[in-house]
């Protein structure tokens, strides 16, 4: 895919999301969270980035801050060539319909007080001027396209099981016909039988509508699945970016490396074999990275360079991107 | 997974369009549901109705001091009996009620309107917060009583001026117990707006492009409006037992114009004697304020879809 040169639709450009510690009696800054600590990715047009990172990363907030539900604290973002970083107001709010996202948590992302129908609604209430039969066949029509039966618009959320809530939060995600949608694990709360309904619901879509999804997750296999390309976070950085293929097969960096040695695998003999690379110790605080690269504390390669510079994000060729001074010298 | 999930495209067919409930019918179904809801708002529309239409019927003077007739029991002119200067009880606490449910329910709605709103503010915009909490302790800090004081004694003769005697007292005293009565419910209202703003379905709405002010009005109120309901079943108690409590004090509704609270306060120094006096007024207070709390239970669980149908 990557011979045929595609539209970048989004481009991060050293996104940094910090937020910022206040303590003691006046409250005065003590400290900042680099939650995000400059991410430059882009999204191409039709594709699926899975971006995938252990607990307390930074996805699911850089997933946000690329919608423009935080203002960044530097760096730049472009969806479709127009720049987002510092846009605000109205300005922001038309161009909400291209952007969509789908939560993690489909009990917590429905107002409990409002029907499914009006929940779809919402949207449609917000930025289109339509009448109320128009909107009321549109709402159908959303309901058809994620497989909810019609005569669940009168009801309430808490009326539904888990996957069919998720279905809801996706209707509504996509009643303005957006280009680009954030999907900050979507079946993460789910069982795993209705993971794989909503996984295939969203290839559906994405193959009939056209979408570009950011699929945020910490399933590995899930990632495999449905995205085209894969970029791997670490504390509030991208360590690894490349096609999917490429990710799986040949990791080049030590923590990919290691998430990949944690995927069982299903078939018991080479089960068996299989050698996990186990990291010492935990992820440093956001709030405290090491100096150098933010993995030196448990990267099982770890040279000296490491605790003194920060790798460099570079491209070493098929649209495979790591940051690992490893790398550098090879 | 249940039924309703079904392959992603495929129009449901087959299946005949439920006819779509209305929110209000679903809420009265569920109301009416709710025993002492309904035990509660038929004391309560039966004490209003006596109120408002009683006097017309029973048309004796509250105020009218009949002497040949004071302290006498239950008779068919006077069917509770009369006081000690021989006025009517029961047309007093007719006319009492009238006073005090319009205090009361004036009162609340006023003390609930600008609770709710200090608390909104104050929960949702951060930079609104502190002010308009550290607005809400001093508020909470003033003592009452002095306050009362002060502002009666400022503003009555003003308000009498401009409104008339009756209409002056009453927005005196309406606009003194809501302005004292709101804190409670601010600080209430902004402990769970502060919570519902982080929930997901907040930050959905802003992820769709909701304005603030419609994020308040769509997702917001629907969601505080427990608390809210109890405390305006309290505020109605508390602002007729306040009434009574500033009248008490001769600094409410002048001596001759009865309300319950001033006929409970004025007639228990013959409990002893004729305890009915102040029996009945206490009781009719009572009643009126458990009646109340039963509608706003009632009403709290109608609202709510996830109790609703149960």
């Amino acid at each position: 895919m990557l011979d045929n040169p595609q539209n970048v639709l989004v481009r991060v450009d050293g996104l940094k999301m910090h937020f910022p510690i206040y303590a003691g009696i006046l409250r005065r800054q003590v400290g900042t969270v680099k939650a995000v600590d400059g991410l430059t990715f882009e999204i191409f047009d039709g594709e699926t980035l899975g971006l995938v990172g252990e607990s307390g990363c930074g996805k699911s907030t850089a997933g946000r801050a690329i919608l423009r539900l935080y203002d960044p604290t530097e760096g730049k973002l472009e969806i479709e060539g127009r720049d987002i970083s510092t846009i605000k107001g109205d300005a922001l709010r038309n161009l909400r319909p291209k952007m969509q996202m789908i939560f993690q948590d489909p009990q917590a992302c429905l107002n409990p007080r409002m029907t499914v129908g009006s929940i779809i609604a919402e949207p449609l209430d917000e930025h289109q001027a339509m009448s109320k039969e128009e909107r009321q066949a549109r709402v159908l029509e959303l309901m058809d396209q994620v497989g909810l039966n019609r005569d669940f618009a009168g009801r309430y959320p808490h009326e539904f099981s888990g996957g069919q809530r998720q279905r809801i939060g996706i209707a509504r995600a996509l009643a303005l016909n957006p280009k680009f949608i954030v999907c900050d694990e979507p079946i993460a709360a789910l069982d795993v039988s209705i993971q794989a309904q909503v996984v295939n619901l969203l290839e559906d879509l994405q193959e009939r509508l056209g979408l570009t999804y950011l699929f945020i997750s910490h399933d590995l296999s899930m990632v495999r699945h449905l995205a085209t390309r894969v970029a791997v976070m670490y504390l509030g950085r991208i360590v690894e970016l490349a096609p999917r293929e490429a990710l799986y097969d040949r990791p080049k960096h030590p923590y990919t490396e290691a998430l990949l040695s944690a995927v069982p695998n299903p078939d018991p003999e080479t089960e068996a074999d299989r050698k996990r690379i186990i990291l010492q110790g935990d992820v440093p605080s956001p709030a405290n990275p090491p100096k150098g690269c933010n993995f030196c504390t448990r990267c099982p390669k770890v040279m000296d360079i490491c605790r003194t510079e920060t790798p460099a994000f570079r491209h070493y060729g098929n649209g495979h991107h790591a940051a690992c001074h490893l790398l550098e010298g090879a | 997974m249940t039924e309703g999930a079904l392959p992603a495209g495929q129009p449901v067919t087959g299946i005949v369009e439920a006819q779509s409930r209305s929110l209000w019918g679903d809420v009265w179904v569920q109301f009416r549901g709710h025993k002492g809801a309904m035990v509660g708002c038929f004391i309560f529309f039966a004490i209003v109705f006596l109120v408002l239409f009683g006097p017309m019927i029973h048309t004796v003077d509250p105020t009218y001091l009949d002497y040949r007739a004071k302290n006498s029991g239950w008779s068919l002119t006077h069917p509770l009996g009369t006081d000690n200067y021989g006025r009517d009880i029961f047309a007093q606490v007719l006319q009492g009620g009238r006073t005090s449910l319009a205090v009361g329910i004036t009162a609340m709605l006023l003390a609930l309107i600008v609770g709710t709103i200090v608390g909104v503010f104050a929960g949702f915009f951060r930079w609104l917060d502190g002010p308009l909490m550290r607005l809400t302790d001093l508020f909470l800090a003033l003592p009452l009583l002095p306050l009362l004081l002060v502002v009666v004694m400022l503003f009555r003769d003003t308000l009498r001026a401009a409104f008339g005697p009756e209409t002056g007292i009453f927005i005196l005293i309406v606009g003194v117990i809501g302005v004292t009565s709101w804190m409670q419910t601010a600080r209430i209202v902004r402990g769970d707006v502060l919570a519902l703003k982080e929930r997901e379905f907040v930050l959905a709405a802003r992820s769709i492009g909701t304005p603030s002010r419609r994020i308040i009005t769509r997702h917001i109120l629907p969601n505080i409006l427990s608390p809210i309901m109890v405390s305006a079943t309290l505020g109605i108690a508390n602002a007729i037992i306040t009434e009574s409590a500033v009248s008490f004090l001769g600094l409410g509704f002048p001596p001759d114009f009865p309300t319950w609270g001033r006929l409970v306060s004025d007639n228990q120094n013959f409990i002893g004697l004729n305890p009915q006096w102040a029996i009945i007024p206490a009781v009719a207070i009572s009643l009126t304020v458990l009646s109340v709390n039963f509608i706003g239970d009632g009403l709290r669980d109608a609202l709510d879809p996830r109790i609703r149908g149960r």
